[in-house]
């Protein structure tokens, strides 16, 4: 009996053992915790996400259930679970501009991830700004988004090419510096019969079409002396949608869609990279996953041959203050940050809060968060300052020179002192979906750009008063980065 | 058990608070809404506005434009459902070579998710990979733009819709068909009626019951169309392809637009009732003759 004791309590004593030495491999342990984490449909952010849970199961014995929606659908399915208070969710990926509509449902992120090498790592635009709201941080970001120029090296460089170029036009073939300059290199090489075409961009409705409209625009209605008006006025909220800035964008987005493969109203940015890929286009603006796209010889026609370059900006600013153009004494490079890249959080009613911050934290961290970010398809582009400057990362898919012009590209852009934001907005949906809607209507010919703007104009200024004036005015103030208005 | 004996009671009112909790009850609440100003995303308080939402809805041009919309694929379609449903119900009905097979073939559209029929048409649309566009072009045709030009995106809707639920107008044609007494064909043909004389005088008059209930219920069906035109066109080029459910599902669970969007649902009910009522009113003489 004694000895039948003896042997049980060893046994047990070397189970607890063996037990314990397999914890201590879990730094910190969260053996039997797993979370379920919101994204839309993968590859893009949905295999990014993925990536950094094995990361943090190897780390934490933890798990992570990722669940993947379709775009369209990813917004309905977190405001339903958040405003239920449900714990469907221990993290939520969503767009920075989803931010003031998600923010009373959203956790803050712990102070001690709010300091450190990592922290400061992250770049200023999107530490300082888009992760703020209202002077607090409820979301890291896990993705940076501006729209940057993708070219074609090879004809670029083509003296032929380059000496009939100047012939027509006037100036060296390079890579635009003003739209003007972006539509007659569109212009130029747009050649059906070869199967080629000028340029790619988006135009379908639901196919991330507004970003690039808003792109163009931007080099015309973000004017640096009057800060934050690109899209209502920072004192009174009046949309400034319909003003001759926004116009001319529109009139140039439109002629985007006649020097495009056929039927371009139908694309959306995953045609636009399709597009680049297969070496259908001479030029094209985008996210940074196009350069990604387009360099990977698996996926690509032209890999070694793609270039980059900032979005073209203009030397003529509309005034949203004085009601007139502003000249520039040269030209002011327009990069805007569409969209801004994906952000992550934890909302309130999660369960699993900690464990939820960790996996943040490891998801975002340089090691991981680099390797997504050279991973084509992973949706990730550079966001922080050691994604641009560790150029051997990105010798693994670039040539040097390839690397050179897309991380140049991609930092110039983000650290521009005259970089765009994106609209984020309580009710953003709202505001968007008609511009998605006159925007088609636009671009198919049945309505004037200044017809289709005066109707986006007067139902921003109808939302804006049903949501309330002085409540929208400051929320735009903080997405803006402006003081409140006293 | 005599009829007045209480204890019916025990067995009627469990049913009776069921079917009031489930179906009656969202009714109301969903009524209530729609006379309130109550969105969710931003959160506003609700607020009464009585017919406000109704009122506004009536002067919206895009609720007009989905009405329209709905109504030419709803008419369209069935109208090409019944007339090819029944001509392949005939054909089949005549015991041609191979009409098991055909009959099994044709089932299979019905079968098959919407979204999924839909999901393929749009390859099959596709303006640059589409298989469609790839033979126009070698028969050096242009690429036509299938699913952005507005008339082109309807056409293709219709197209789909007609596709898939044919198959149910043939089945249910058919099954009519069988039922049809030999007797009554007997004699049409000691008359020397011609097969035509015999469709319009005996055929299409005798299965006019179950035309009407296939109809019927189809017309219903197509007025509530929504994910064949959601993953086909999202309702664009514009809102040239939007339907009342899309203009419904885009203002409730986009916006979260409640009010309005409770309030867009029961004028959806009230068209759907008028067409409904409408159309059996004007059936009634023919069907009542038949009695």
């Amino acid at each position: 009996m004694l000895r039948r004791t003896f042997l049980m309590l060893a046994t047990s004593l070397a189970t607890a053992c063996a037990a314990s030495q397999v914890n201590a491999a879990c730094s910190p342990d969260y053996t039997g915790v797993t979370l379920t984490v919101a994204s839309q449909t993968g590859p893009y952010i949905a295999s990014a996400l993925k990536l950094g849970a094995d990361e943090w199961t190897k780390k934490t014995c933890g798990k992570v259930n990722v669940v993947e929606f379709p775009w369209s659908e990813l917004y309905p399915k977190i405001v339903t679970s958040l405003t239920q208070s449900d714990a469907t969710f221990d993290l939520v990926s969503f767009a920075p501009a989803w931010l003031p509509d998600f923010v009373p449902y959203l956790s803050e992120m712990p102070k001690e991830m709010q300091s450190g090498k990592d922290w400061d790592d992250i770049e200023p635009a999107y530490r300082e700004r888009l992760m703020v709201w209202e002077g607090k941080i409820y979301s890291q970001s896990m993705d940076g988004d501006v729209h940057t120029y993708t070219y074609r090296m090879d004809l670029f460089s083509d003296p032929k090419e380059k000496d009939a170029f100047k012939a027509k036009y006037g100036y060296d073939l390079a890579p635009p510096k003003t739209w003007k300059q972006y539509l007659d290199i569109a212009e130029f090489f747009q050649r059906p019969e070869k199967g080629l075409w000028g340029t790619a961009e988006a135009f379908r409705r639901g196919g991330q079409q507004f970003w690039f409209f808003f792109s163009h625009a931007a080099a015309y209605t973000n004017n640096p002396n009057y800060p934050g008006a690109m899209f209502f006025d920072p004192e009174t909220m009046d949309a400034q949608i319909n003003n001759p800035g926004w116009v001319k964008g529109l009139e140039e987005y439109i002629r985007a869609s006649k020097v495009g493969p056929p039927n371009a109203l139908n694309f959306s940015f995953g045609e636009v990279n399709a597009a680049v890929a297969g070496g259908q286009v001479a030029e094209s603006i985008g996210w940074g996953d196009t350069g990604v796209i387009a360099a990977d010889p698996e996926q690509s026609k032209i890999s070694g041959k793609v270039g980059s370059a900032m979005l073209p900006g203009s030397d003529e600013i509309w005034n949203a203050k004085t009601k007139k153009w502003d000249k520039f004494p040269s030209v002011l490079p327009g990069p805007f940050m569409a969209f801004g890249g994906w952000q992550i959080a934890v909302p309130k009613a999660g369960k699993n809060q900690q464990a939820a911050w960790d996996f943040v934290k490891t998801l975002t961290s340089p090691e991981v968060s680099g390797q997504a970010a050279i991973t084509g398809g992973s949706g990730v582009n550079p966001y922080r300052k050691s994604h641009t400057a560790n150029l051997q990362l990105w010798s693994k898919i670039f040539t040097p020179e390839e690397a050179k012009e897309y991380l140049g590209a991609q930092s110039d852009s983000i650290n521009a002192k005259n970089v765009a934001l994106d609209m984020r907005l309580p009710g953003y949906f709202s505001y968007t979906e008609v511009v998605e809607i006159e925007l088609g209507k636009a671009v198919a010919g049945q309505t004037t750009p200044q017809a289709a703007l005066d109707a986006v104009a007067k139902e921003w200024n109808r939302l804006t008063d049903e949501f309330g004036r002085a409540k929208q005015l400051a929320a735009y103030r903080a997405a803006m980065g402006l003081p409140p208005k006293n | 058990m005599m009829r007045n004996d209480p204890i019916k009671h025990v067995f009627i009112w469990p049913a009776v608070l069921v079917v009031l909790a489930i179906s009656i009850f969202p009714l109301i609440y969903s009524l209530t809404t729609s006379f309130l100003s109550y969105r969710l995303i931003p959160p506003i308080p609700p607020r009464v506005v009585w017919f406000g939402n109704y009122v506004s809805l009536l002067q919206e041009p895009r609720f007009w434009n989905a009405i329209y919309t709905t109504t030419l694929i709803a008419f369209i379609a069935v109208g090409l459902q019944y007339t090819i449903g029944f001509a392949v119900a005939l054909a089949l009905n005549a015991r041609v070579p191979g009409e098991r097979l055909f009959r099994v073939a044709l089932l299979l559209p019905m079968l098959l998710a919407p979204v999924a029929v839909a999901l393929v048409a749009r390859m099959i649309f596709n303006p640059t990979m589409g298989p469609l566009n790839q033979l126009l072009g070698r028969f050096g045709l242009v690429n036509l733009p299938f699913l952005t030009n507005g008339h082109w995106a309807l056409g293709c809707i219709i197209a789909v819709e007609v596709w898939q639920w044919t198959p149910f107008v043939v089945l249910m044609m058919l099954a009519g068909l069988q039922t049809l007494p030999e007797d009554v064909y007997e004699a049409a043909e000691l008359e020397n009626a011609s097969a035509w004389q015999q469709f319009w005088g005996i055929t299409f008059p005798m299965l006019l019951p179950i035309s009407a209930a296939v109809v019927f219920i189809r017309l219903i069906e197509s007025y509530k169309i929504m994910d064949t035109v959601f993953v086909m066109t999202g309702g664009g080029p514009g809102v040239d392809t939007e339907t009342l459910t899309l203009f419904a599902y885009q203002e409730g669970f986009k916006k979260f637009n409640l009010g309005y969007t409770s309030a867009l649902s029961f004028l959806f009910l009230i068209a759907i009732t008028i067409i409904g009522v409408t159309y059996l009113a004007l059936l009634r003489p023919h069907l009542e003759k038949r009695r």
